[in-house]
């Protein structure tokens, strides 16, 4: 693969081939270990040997109850994992992955603790044989039951307010609000477990190895999204400390602070922000960094396009930040090959840009190709071409209102001339293409790259649009 | 790649369940063979002179029913020497029961009468938890010792039955 150009600089240790296969196998490794771990508490209840066991009706219902509770709490704390930012999750799968396999387990999990309590409630129901009244209020009566179902009403309502359809009715603070509502319901879910089941008896193997399952996912919780902020956010004492005109709504914040470079921050990565303002510090912001960070400087660029973003355009100097990050592996670390085709629209420009800037090519290796309307030169155009020129990379501009009749990425103009990614790019075989702007539009780039034959790990994207 | 992580999962989880499966396996037949002598309570005592030190647990359940009820001799303030019936444990897997020998105020034997027996493997389980039991037993003098691994049931009732059969007889330690 690197018998083209072999630049000495591309032997070095971080060989885009090198770093791919050592993310593949973490990749695999991480998927093994998830697997695993819904095998193991599988295992955990077999090898109790016994238990309600499968000899009459009551029994199997029980047992399968007890089998649905088990994996279906197990996918819920790994969701809670793949939620808590955890670096090697981020440095392996990306922030968006695996946020993308978190929102993938939410609906089976949730059917499996509803079945676990229909089966259960059932089961209880054939063994006491009395109407179905007593015995489900027999039922609330048993220690810790009626914190199980406050658990199940919680759980049921960040679930159905995660519905895509139901989620755009909330603003993203509200829902938030609401989905950290699930921290609760897994933590009052545990009492029932320990006192009703069985299964997790003192002294059992089975309850040590839950408890230490609880303990290893809230010290993750804790430690990423709760302490690890605000340690890195003391420590790095960011302020701002310029805001600059880009364009008519748009604008750069460049942010000073202390020992940047010990962030590890790379070119395509983004931060949470939280500017504190009177007014906006309940506001994250997720933002990309514009420009590959200095010794001291980060630099978002940010067009204002909801209410919340409009305030960071009169954003005043001297305002504290504190942060969440460098998330998210839209960066060199997803390499696997020697060659880059960027495709950017729009003010997803930013990240492309802080890439290229870090970008590890030798001349000719990378192209980036800028798609606007074309009444107005591309954000950040000057740098961009400043930066390409000095990486030898080529850009492309492609203009123009978009095709009427037909979907495409690009421009009316070059639909018309025939063109598609093939057109820029001769090796989009042995290239990876990084594609950032609007969703629809990054879905279009990617069934264009998706024609021609790119493999699914040569494809990185990040979409603007939370 | 995914083909590789797919195979791996299967594999691991795959083990995964059968050691589990085994190991429950090994969990059930504990308790097929004896039947129930669980009507033992408070009958069988026996000298300390006529047991054999080790009570293997499969024989211990025969050595329930076939006890001869000879009573200790009433009590005195602190530990008499003599065999103390502890009381009998119900667990998942069927009752325990034991008793203690004392002599020269010191715990000299533990009996097993009645191990957990139901389902064959809890048999066999109870078997090997035992003799380890009592050895830590006797060691520590005291019923206050962990309980034995894969025997969770057996040793929690194990111990109980113990520390009732210490408690009838005044023995602290």
């Amino acid at each position: 693969m690197t018998h083209h150009n072999p630049a000495p600089q591309r032997l070095a240790p971080e060989r885009p081939a090198v770093t791919h296969r050592k993310r593949m196998r973490r990749a695999d490794l991480l998927v093994i270990l998830s697997w695993a771990s819904v095998a193991i508490v599988i295992a955990l209840f077999l090898a109790e040997g016994s238990a309600p066991g499968f000899g009459d009706v009551a029994s199997i219902f029980t047992s399968l109850g007890i089998l649905a509770g088990l994996v279906g709490t197990n996918l819920i704390l790994l969701m809670l994992v793949l939620a808590a930012r955890v670096p090697v999750i981020d440095r392996t799968f990306g922030h968006d992955r695996a946020m993308a396999a978190h929102r993938k387990i939410g609906k089976p999990a949730f059917y499996l603790i509803l079945t676990h309590a229909a089966l259960l409630t059932i089961g209880y129901g054939i063994r006491t044989s009395s109407n179905p009244v007593t015995w489900v209020m027999d039922m609330l009566a048993i220690n810790d039951i009626w914190l199980s179902v406050l658990a199940l009403a919680l759980l049921t309502v960040v679930i159905v307010t995660s519905l895509v359809a139901v989620r755009r009715r909330f603003a993203y603070e509200a829902w938030h609000l609401i989905h950290l509502l699930s921290y609760f319901a897994v933590l009052v879910a545990i009492p029932h477990q320990l006192s009703v089941g069985g299964l997790f008896a003192d002294g059992t193997f089975q309850r040590y190895y839950w408890i230490a399952l609880y303990v290893v996912v809230v010290a993750l919780v804790i430690g990423y999204r709760l302490v690890e902020p605000v340690i890195v956010s003391v420590r790095h004492s960011l302020v701002v400390s310029r805001v600059e005109m880009v364009a008519p709504g748009v604008v750069s914040i460049i942010m000073k602070g202390r020992h940047i470079e010990e962030l590890n921050a790379q070119g395509g990565q983004f931060f949470i922000w939280r500017f504190w303002t009177g007014t906006d510090w309940w506001h994250a912001h997720p933002l990309s960094m514009s420009a590959a960070p200095s010794k001291d400087t980060l630099r978002v660029t940010v067009r204002a396009l909801g209410k919340g973003s409009r305030s960071l355009i009169d954003l005043p100097v001297g305002t504290r930040v504190w942060f969440e990050g460098p998330y998210g592996i839209f960066t060199q670390a997803a390499r696997s090959s020697n060659r880059m085709l960027l495709v950017a629209a729009g003010i997803g420009v930013t990240p492309v840009r802080a890439l290229i800037e870090q970008a590890r090519v030798a001349p000719g290796e990378a192209t980036v190709i800028l798609r606007g309307p074309g009444d107005q030169p591309p954000y950040l155009w000057q740098e961009m071409l400043d930066v390409c020129t000095a990486k030898g990379a080529q850009v492309f501009l492609d203009e123009g209102p978009r095709p009427r009749h037909t979907e495409s990425w690009q421009s009316a103009d070059a639909v018309g001339k025939g063109f598609s990614l093939g057109a820029y790019s001769k090796h989009l075989l042995d290239t990876d293409l990084y594609v950032c702007g609007p969703s629809r539009w990054a879905d279009l780039v990617i069934a264009d790259a998706r024609n021609h034959g790119i493999k699914e790990h040569q494809i990185h994207v990040e979409r603007f649009d939370w | 790649m995914r083909v590789r992580a797919t195979i791996g999962a299967v594999v691991a989880s795959g083990s995964i369940l059968m050691i589990g499966w085994d190991i429950g396996l090994a969990n059930m037949q504990a308790a097929s063979t004896v039947d129930t002598s669980a009507n033992s309570a408070g009958a069988a005592t026996q000298a300390a002179a006529a047991a054999p030190a080790t009570a293997p647990a499969t024989d211990a359940a025969s050595s329930g029913t076939s006890a001869a009820a000879a009573a200790a001799a009433p009590v005195p303030a602190g530990a008499a020497d003599g065999t103390y019936n502890g009381s009998s444990v119900n667990t998942s897997y069927g009752s325990v029961q034991v008793a203690v020998v004392i002599s020269g105020g010191k715990i000299s034997d533990v009996k097993a009468l009645k191990l957990t027996d139901q389902g064959g493997r809890s048999v066999s389980i109870s078997a090997q938890a035992a003799p380890m039991l009592r050895d830590e037993v006797l060691s520590a003098q005291s019923a206050k010792v962990s309980s034995i691994g894969g025997a969770t049931y057996t040793s929690s009732g194990y111990l109980k039955s113990l520390q009732a059969a210490l408690d009838s007889a005044n023995f602290t330690g």
